[in-house]
């Protein structure tokens, strides 16, 4: 995190192509991470027999919760640093964790919705743990519209750190709520699922093999590119409307 | 010289008080809005006998938190438009004083609220709400999102949609409350044993107590010029 | 020294998996085709071969055996099964039954082969062709069938009355001469059973349906039969063919990335243009 803030702080936000060696080379990791956990998913892990091959949806479905969990994470972490430190970069990770983070949950809503289809035969559900996914998607979202209606910079800065924290509840929830609310039929795939999940399956060796890469590459690389890039581009949108306000004002 | 904390809380809290003892603008639109609430849902869900106890804890507490968004809003857009809000900051209290002031305020009103809602259910709905865990599970609830309303009313206040933006913004994270207290009313209206429900007392009171230690901490930022 | 520590670990975790995941390979309980998974039996000798799963039990002379025919009936389906199997043609099925299962409607046919064969054979349609599971048994001591039967709501308490329906429906013997046994615990369920010199049925309620076993003749292991049976019918399946929503999931994943990576691009597009812009601006101030 630190070394984003400062790298960012040394380069003249205002000339584009100008990315650091490290951001390059974490964007071209991150695309052969991608890659090469698609055909791990994909072509490496065998058919689950009873869900066929719709189940290889798990192994993008269940890592992006917890891509989105990093990213909002990383919300929650810059909010607190800006309120106690008071520079815009961590303001501007936050945000960019906002929208890093609501990509991510909506990839975790949607791709569950799709293998809810043929699995539950139906698209969607009002089970506890889906409910809860997608209140977590309203709360970033309204993040984004409260962000848009302050109109004063610094303002805007603190009440949304402050904002970001709370919204964090959201993500707590939704990973706990099987143990709060436990008639879920969502399945628990690590440790025991409830008494009525359906669709489970077990986690063997091979689900493991494509899983914990998968796991990984979106834990870490994926949110932490996709910020450092939304970062860089909000420096210069910052930048720009400073621009536009001194020329306005000459 | 500081006005000590306690007399600025008491001081802010009797401010909004006596205010709306005065108009009752505030309080008679939550009411009003509490009481249509009430009647909407029952038409609305076609609320027969065996419906009833399913949906009703439901109810309450989706009339209550309406109820309050009304109030919260109201009690911080009179601070911001009256200049009100800018005396405060100045004022040599600390900004915690400040947000517990409002926040006893707030939470008298939906309180009264609350209280008002309890026995008219009752006697509506042919179900006794007058209970002591009721009240308890109320308070605790109402308190609850009272807090981060109050938070959230201040800052919603500084911007431009205000009143608008307030429930989008104060309902997914005042689910937690909402959850547990339905949870809650609804274990000890169906007559459950108290060890199935009491968890979920315990759970609100835990939330409610890590959401006002954060919101204590976070009102300053919330409360800059 | 610390990441590559890391790495080692994450590089043993990964290679343990590969090497147990052939393990698991070993260990599944199913035999896999393109079309269908039927449960291999253990303790019974494996005959199966390409797309067609066959279990033998020597002793009993009895073979179970799930198959896909080309066939517009689930008559046409059982014929075309046996002739291509057995190279035998079969006359009319001495009894024809319908049962629902919880992956649809299954037909049941029994054929009395020759004086010492019997196939009992259970079909659906799948796919355009039908599957077809069989229970062949060549015991010129013995006739053992098996079918599965739903008929009465009032009997699905209890298989007696539909055992007595089987044993009245294939002629076996008079019901009421059976003697009520023990309940058998078998692997699948408890069975009831019925029994008489050289007579023995068993019944046992599923759902909606009963299954009944009978032998007639020299009395063998019925109840391994049986619970063998049984475990086929029950745990066979077809793979869900959703290779479309796999398609689509993924669909969806590159449609949300490429939108945040594009809008990333097309709001850096619209700052050079308002920079271009104010550039403008101030040569024209200028």
């Amino acid at each position: 995190m630190t070394d984003i803030s400062s790298s960012n702080a040394l380069e003249n936000p205002m000339e584009p192509g100008a990315q650091p060696r490290l951001l390059r080379i974490l964007t071209i990791l991150t695309v052969l991470g991608f890659a090469a956990t698609l055909i791990l998913g994909l072509f490496v892990a065998g058919t689950d027999i009873q869900q066929g091959e719709v189940q290889r949806i798990f192994y993008i479905h269940m890592p992006s919760f917890f891509g989105a969990f990093t990213a909002f994470g990383a919300t929650v972490v810059g909010g607190i640093l800006y309120l106690a430190r008071r520079s815009e970069t961590w303001d501007q990770i936050a945000l960019a964790g906002v929208e890093v983070g609501l990509a991510f949950a909506l990839i975790n809503l949607l791709t569950g919705a799709v293998w809810a289809r043929p699995i539950w035969n139906t698209w969607w559900t009002w089970d506890p743990r889906l409910t809860s996914a997608a209140i977590m998607c309203l709360t970033y979202a309204a993040y984004l519209m409260l962000r848009a209606g302050i109109e004063d910079p610094n303002r805007r800065r603190a009440f949304m750190s402050v904002y970001g924290i709370f919204a964090f509840v959201s993500v707590l929830i939704t990973l706990f709520i099987i143990r709060i609310v436990p008639e879920t039929i969502h399945p628990v795939i690590v440790g025991a699922s409830p008494q009525n999940a359906q669709g489970g399956f077990e986690a063997t060796s091979g689900v493991v093999l494509a899983l914990v890469p998968s796991l990984l590459l979106w834990l870490t690389l994926m949110p932490i590119t996709l910020i450092w890039h939304r970062v860089r581009l909000e420096i210069r949108l910052e930048a720009l409307s400073l621009q536009k306000i001194r020329a306005l004002n000459e | 010289m500081k006005t000590s904390f306690a007399a600025a809380v008491l001081a802010i809290a009797g401010k909004d008080l006596r205010a709306e003892l005065r108009s009752r603008e505030v309080l008679m639109a939550m009411a009003l809005f509490a009481l249509l609430s009430v009647l909407v849902f029952s038409f609305a869900l076609e609320l027969d006998r065996a419906a009833r106890g399913e949906a009703i804890s439901g109810v309450l507490w989706v009339t209550l938190i309406f109820a309050s968004i009304l109030g919260f809003n109201r009690s911080m857009a009179n601070e911001q438009d009256a200049g009100n809000f800018d005396a405060l900051r100045l004022a040599p209290i600390s900004r915690s004083a400040i947000f517990v002031g409002k926040l006893v305020g707030n939470c008298c009103f939906t309180l009264c609220v609350g209280l008002a809602l309890l026995p008219l259910m009752t006697v509506l709905y042919g179900l006794n709400l007058l209970d002591g865990w009721v009240l308890l599970t109320t308070l605790l609830g109402v308190g609850g999102f009272s807090t981060i309303g109050t938070l959230l009313a201040t800052m919603t206040a500084q911007t431009r949609a205000r009143e608008a933006l307030l429930p989008i913004a104060l309902l997914p994270v005042a689910l937690p409350f909402l959850l547990t207290a339905v949870r809650a009313t609804k274990g000890v209206l169906g007559g459950e044993p108290q060890s199935e429900w009491q968890v979920w007392l315990q759970l609100l009171a835990g939330i409610g107590l890590i959401y006002f230690v954060l919101c204590m901490l976070l009102f300053e930022f919330v409360a800059e010029e | 020294m610390n990441t590559t520590l890391r790495l080692a670990l994450l590089l043993a975790l990964l290679s343990g998996a590969i090497v147990s995941s052939q393990d698991d390979e070993n260990k599944l309980a199913y035999f896999q085709t393109a079309a269908f998974n039927a449960p291999v039996l253990s303790g019974w000798e494996d005959q199966s071969r390409d797309q067609v799963a066959q279990f033998q039990q020597p002793a009993a002379a009895a073979t179970i055996r799930t198959a896909l025919a080309d066939a517009d009936g689930p008559i046409a389906a059982a014929e075309a099964e046996l002739s291509s199997w057995l190279g035998v043609e079969v006359g009319q099925p001495v009894y024809q039954g319908k049962v629902n299962l919880a992956d649809g409607t299954w037909s049941v046919l029994i054929y009395d082969i020759d004086a010492t064969s019997t196939a009992s054979i259970m079909t659906r349609r799948a796919e355009g062709q039908f599957v077809v599971i069989s229970f062949l048994e060549r015991d010129p001591a013995a006739r053992t069938v098996m079918l599965a039967v739903a008929r009465d709501e009032a009997a699905r308490e209890d298989a007696g009355a539909e055992v007595a329906y089987a044993v009245a429906a294939l002629n076996a013997a008079d019901f009421s001469a059976l003697d009520a046994g023990a309940v058998v615990e078998l692997p699948s369920g408890e069975w009831a059973t019925y029994s008489r010199e050289r007579q023995l049925a068993m019944g046992m309620v599923f759902g909606n349906d009963s299954f009944i076993a009978l032998q007639e003749g020299e009395i063998g292991d019925l109840e391994t039969l049986a619970d063998a049976w049984n475990r086929t019918l029950l745990g066979f399946f077809v793979t869900p063919d959703n290779r479309i929503y796999l398609a689509l999931g993924l669909f969806v994943v590159f449609v949300i990335l490429g939108t945040l990576v594009f809008s990333f691009r097309w709001r850096a597009r619209g700052i050079q243009k308002d920079l271009a812009l104010l550039d403008e601006l101030a040569r024209v101030d200028e």
